[in-house]
């Protein structure tokens, strides 16, 4: 958020400047993730003939709201057996760890907490990072179940991450850079720009966006790979001896890290900010845009559509898991290193070919 | 700004190095270690190699560390076993202990000389990135590939210490359960009442 | 990228990693049909090796100086790929009596080999580092190798526990030595002002070689590896990796360290004088074979070291005339206690051998030949070895430590003479099975070259290392 920076040089001023705009995305993120949830519920209910949500505000709307207070007012337990203080930080840690992700996502042209030149490789190590919730809060529990679960996610965690690294490699390749800000810019113009439809490499990127949206729910814990809390086998996973603000914590932890994995599709393979039509010209001085300022007005456009992006994604994360059955452990260990890993350093090995003859081409 | 990032950083990173060693709980050890790799990738932060910075957390922290925490959970460490052993060792380790300090002080002694005046950490490059691609992959190659070759004896190594094919043993082939076919499995038979099959 | 450079310099092992990687293909492929293939054709590639590394004997600097080959190195190297691949050749009864027949097995000697090649060429330390790695990881690997036989598993955890910290110290010493000289190039380093942390340092590089090469007092993994690894997995430790880490331990030393002598001789020297006692007092005690041969090989290991200690111009051709016939006895060595099998497996206790001389009268022929040749006795290989490492320990001044060298010889000929009095005197016990091809013929060759039939082809060798040497 350069554009709102320049105009001070005191070193305060600009400390207080980024805790605002922290304090900003993660507010927005919050509330955005409230009414994701009654989104994503509706649509589970949807599929299944039901109503869903549908007493607390209208069209049940505030439902979230309602949940949230219900866990912030609710006895927080700790079971005697537990190691206390790694109990409690394990949920800390989840949310934060997936917070701070957030840090780096271009959300419209120059909205961006911190523009880092290695943006992949942050979201990559902070997302690896959230392993350590789960198999902290499965190992401080001193429970059966709960370890069982959060030793799952640790291998389900790691070995989904192989293939989601490579496939971040393919889109490094294609764009040249690892700022996430540069990703998106290299996909300006319409969808046939975007990395997911570009042509010709559709024919490897497109089928990339499917193993990365499909390791991603593996990552998040998302069914059909929700094995670390499969209820019918480990009742809840490494949640269950969370109640309370922590199980909230954990839960919202989750949460943010499945819209981060929604926001991350959108920026690497569907143009991130960008509309699918590219710049229409619609909006010169004379209109809205002129009242706002260009750019500003430009960034209002490119979030709306950043926003629509994440929301499709997740549709897609909810109608998932709403339409297939788990999976079996040893079915998702197989998918993970015997399937995704092999195409996805094909299609490394395919794109960087067809990088190295383009720029040999060029030149 | 950047000195006191420095000593907190550092200072964090020596006592979590501390607590690793003095935990009495492995576990605790192993999330020490896992905050002494973190806090180390932020001084390299400092000093602008953000790549290694990343890097460190994506395979020390993201993978290793995750690996040897879960063989820690799983394994059930006797300590008060571990300690016993510890004391007949102590005086003579304690020995190799001063000796080593001794050498480390007498050469962190020497050090002033040869300390460089400036550090960067991407020369020749914009970014962190390019300085290390530009080296690994011309003037270094020789050595990022016989690094390959280390990790495929691993890789190969782990498989002969560890797979057994053993015979007998009923195993799963994918192939065939995709390949199922509705008529290789379920038969409709007429039955007439009263006659059975 | 300058090819011709590259051919020049690194032919046997570029081409060693590509049969290599081909070979793991293959056996991906093929699986258990290339099981007792790839023992042979295992044994053709290391060969084909060693012909090429004579062949390119002169070599050359490659890799922007992180390489560098001379005849020196091109010598010993051949040596290691010929004993490597005899290894593996002599390997193949032993794996498939005791069902440990796997392609896996050629694969890890062959990147073993590779291993070497690289450590013997490495002109930086970071390639030596990688080429360690490369030779140790395969070397812990091949001693677990039996995965079902508590010991061999023990065998493989201690050596890799063990060789861990020395790859450790071998790392600390070379961050060292790199913060202090400001580069890892051999050239560099020799060059570079001498001072106080380049001495610490290269104590830490010596301390981890020297676990390497299993000198005292870092021998103490030895004996147990010995004992546990399977016998033709210690045949190939023995012979060619001993060779190739005590070469590699001279280059570096010589080379980046070359001006500073004065400061590790003494090192070397007391590592030298203590491998020559414990080896020689140590063996006195042992009743199984292999923990034996253990024990001289920590000997032997500083009989070599006295070489290593005279300096570049005339401890260089010694120490490698030395460690090649030592290698190859040592081939010949293993090879006997690789026919040591009766009906239900293999036996390794001395008193086994007990009678040798009338049941299988020429296996304990060679078998005397070749203790012999080790103990150093005149007309053999052996005697030469020793004969031209003292005499490089005098040239060099080094008067107490050929002293401590000879006292040692004095005493391990009672543990050497304790085997053949054994073998020719002891009660009759029943035969052994017969042994196979390839080890009776191994056994045979290592048996004459023990012979100083060959004192030509070690003169030519001196001179040819000599020549190098006087240009390096």
């Amino acid at each position: 958020m350069e554009q709102f920076l320049g105009w001070t040089e005191n070193p305060i001023l600009l400390v207080l400047l980024s805790l605002g705009q922290i304090l900003l995305v993660t507010v927005v993120l919050l509330l955005a993730i409230a009414f994701l949830l009654y989104f994503d519920r509706k649509v589970l209910a949807g599929t299944m003939l039901r109503k869903g949500p549908n007493v607390v505000g209208p069209f049940g709307l505030f439902q979230s709201f309602a949940d949230f207070g219900k866990f912030v007012l609710k006895e927080m337990i700790i079971p005697a057996g537990a190691n206390k203080t790694v109990f409690m930080i394990a949920p800390i840690l989840a949310t934060t760890l997936s917070l701070i992700c957030w840090a780096v996502v271009p959300i419209a042209p120059g909205w961006v907490v911190s523009d880092l030149n290695v943006g992949v490789l942050y979201l990559l190590a902070m997302s690896s990072l959230g392993v350590y919730g789960v198999i902290m809060a499965g190992w401080a529990s001193n429970s059966k179940y709960p370890f069982l679960g959060g030793l799952r996610s640790a291998a389900q965690m790691v070995s989904y991450e192989v293939s989601i690294g490579f496939v971040l490699v393919t889109v490094i390749l294609l764009s040249g850079s690892m700022n996430l800000t540069t990703i998106v810019e290299s996909q300006t113009g319409g969808f046939w720009n975007w990395y997911a439809f570009k042509l010709p490499t559709i024919i490897v990127m497109f089928p990339m966006m499917v193993i990365f949206f499909i390791s991603a729910l593996a990552e998040t814990n998302r069914p059909p790979f929700d094995l670390p809390e499969a209820e019918s086998e480990l009742v809840a996973g490494y949640q269950v001896e969370y109640s309370g603000t922590p199980f909230l914590l954990i839960y919202l932890g989750e949460q943010i890290a499945i819209t981060l994995m929604c926001a991350m599709t959108s920026v690497l393979f569907l143009g991130g900010w960008h509309s699918p039509v590219g710049d229409l010209g619609l909006f010169d001085e004379n209109t809205l845009a002129g009242l706002l300022g260009t750019g500003t007005f430009e960034s209002l456009i490119g979030a709306f559509w950043f926003a629509l992006k994440v929301t499709f994604v997740f549709f897609m994360f909810a109608f998932v898991r709403a339409l297939v059955p788990r999976y079996r452990y040893d079915q998702l260990m197989r998918l993970g290193w015997k399937i995704f890993l092999p195409t996805s350093l094909v299609a490394v090995l395919l794109i960087s070919g067809y990088v190295v003859y383009t720029s040999a081409a060029a030149a | 700004m950047e000195v006191i990032a420095f000593s907190i950083l550092s200072a964090i990173v020596l006592i979590a190095a501390f607590c690793v060693i003095a935990a009495r709980n492995p576990v605790h050890s192993v999330l020490f270690l896992i905050l002494a790799f973190f806090t180390s990738s932020g001084l390299l932060v400092l000093i602008g190699a953000e790549f290694l910075a990343m890097l460190l957390i994506v395979v020390y922290v993201g993978a290793v560390a995750v690996l040897f925490l879960f063989v820690v959970m799983m394994l059930d460490v006797d300590f008060v076993e571990l300690k016993q052993g510890f004391l007949n060792y102590a005086p003579f380790g304690g020995v190799v202990a001063l000796v080593f300090f001794a050498e480390i002080a007498l050469v962190a002694s020497a050090m002033g000389a040869s300390r460089p005046e400036t550090f960067d950490a991407s020369p020749n490059a914009e970014t962190n990135v390019e300085a290390i691609g530009q080296v690994m992959y011309t003037d270094y190659l020789l050595l990022f590939q016989i690094s390959g070759i280390v990790l495929l004896i691993a890789m190969i190594g782990a498989i002969v210490l560890t797979l057994r094919h053993r015979p007998g043993v009923r195993r799963q082939s994918v192939e065939e359960q995709t390949g199922r076919k509705r008529a290789d499995a379920v038969e409709l038979k007429d039955v007439r009442p009263g006659q059975g099959i | 990228m300058n090819w011709d450079e590259i051919f020049a310099a690194a032919t046997p092992e570029l081409y060693l990693a590509f049969a290599g990687l081909i070979a793991v293909v293959l056996g991906a492929v093929l699986r258990e049909r290339f099981a007792t293939v790839s023992i042979k054709a295992g044994a053709l590639i290391l060969l084909g090796a060693c012909a090429l590394s004579l062949f390119n004997i002169e070599g050359g600097v490659a890799f922007n100086g992180l390489w560098e080959t001379d005849r020196f190195t091109n010598l010993a190297k051949a040596v290691c790929y010929f004993c490597a691949g005899v290894a593996l050749l002599i390997a193949e009864p032993y794996l498939v009596k005791e069902r440990l027949i796997r392609y896996e097995y050629a694969l890890l000697v062959i990147f073993a080999s590779l291993g070497m090649g690289i450590t013997l060429s490495a002109n930086d330390l970071m390639t030596l580092y990688l080429g360690i790695e490369t030779l140790s990881l395969s070397s812990y690997v091949l001693a677990a190798f039996n995965r079902d036989s508590q010991r061999s598993s023990e065998a493989g955890l201690k050596y890799f526990v063990l060789g861990a910290l020395a790859s450790g110290l071998i790392l600390y010493g070379s961050s060292l030595v790199y913060g202090f000289s400001g580069s890892t190039n051999y050239d560099a380093i020799a060059q570079a002002e001498f001072g106080i942390g380049l001495v610490f340092g290269l104590v830490l590089l010596i301390t981890g070689l020297a676990f390497k090469v299993s000198a005292a007092p870092l021998h103490v993994w030895t004996p147990d590896v010995y004992e546990g690894a399977p016998t033709p997995v210690v045949a190939f430790f023995a012979s060619a990796p001993k060779l190739a880490s005590m070469v590699v331990f001279a280059t570096i030393l010589f080379e980046a360290f070359g001006n500073a002598i004065d400061q590790w001789q003494d090192v070397i020297l007391i590592i030298s004088g203590a491998s020559m006692l414990i080896g020689a007092f140590g063996a006195l005690r042992q009743t199984n074979l292999k923990r034996l041969f253990a024990y001289s090989s920590i000997g032997n290991m500083g009989y070599a070291l006295i070489a290593l200690a005279a300096g570049e111009d005339i401890g260089g051709p010694a120490l490698l005339v030395y460690m090649v016939i030592y290698a190859l006895s040592q081939l010949g060595i293993f090879g006997v206690l690789l026919s040591m099998r009766r009906r239900g497996g293999m036996v390794e206790d001395i008193s086994e051998l007990s009678g040798l001389s009338s049941t299988m009268p020429w296996l304990a022929v060679c078998m005397t030949a070749l203790v012999f040749s080790v103990a150093g006795i005149p007309p053999l290989g052996g005697f030469f070895g020793k004969l031209v490492v003292f005499q490089a320990g005098v040239e060099a001044g080094l008067w107490p430590i050929v002293i401590i060298g000879v006292i040692a010889s004095v005493v391990s000929l009672g543990y050497y003479l304790r085997i053949i009095m054994i073998m020719w005197g002891g009660d009759k016990l029943a035969p052994f099975e017969n042994m196979s091809g390839t080890v009776g013929i191994t056994v045979s060759a290592a048996t004459i070259l023990a012979f100083p039939v060959f004192t030509v082809v070690i003169g030519w060798m001196m001179s040819l290392a000599g020549g190098s040497f006087s240009l390096g």
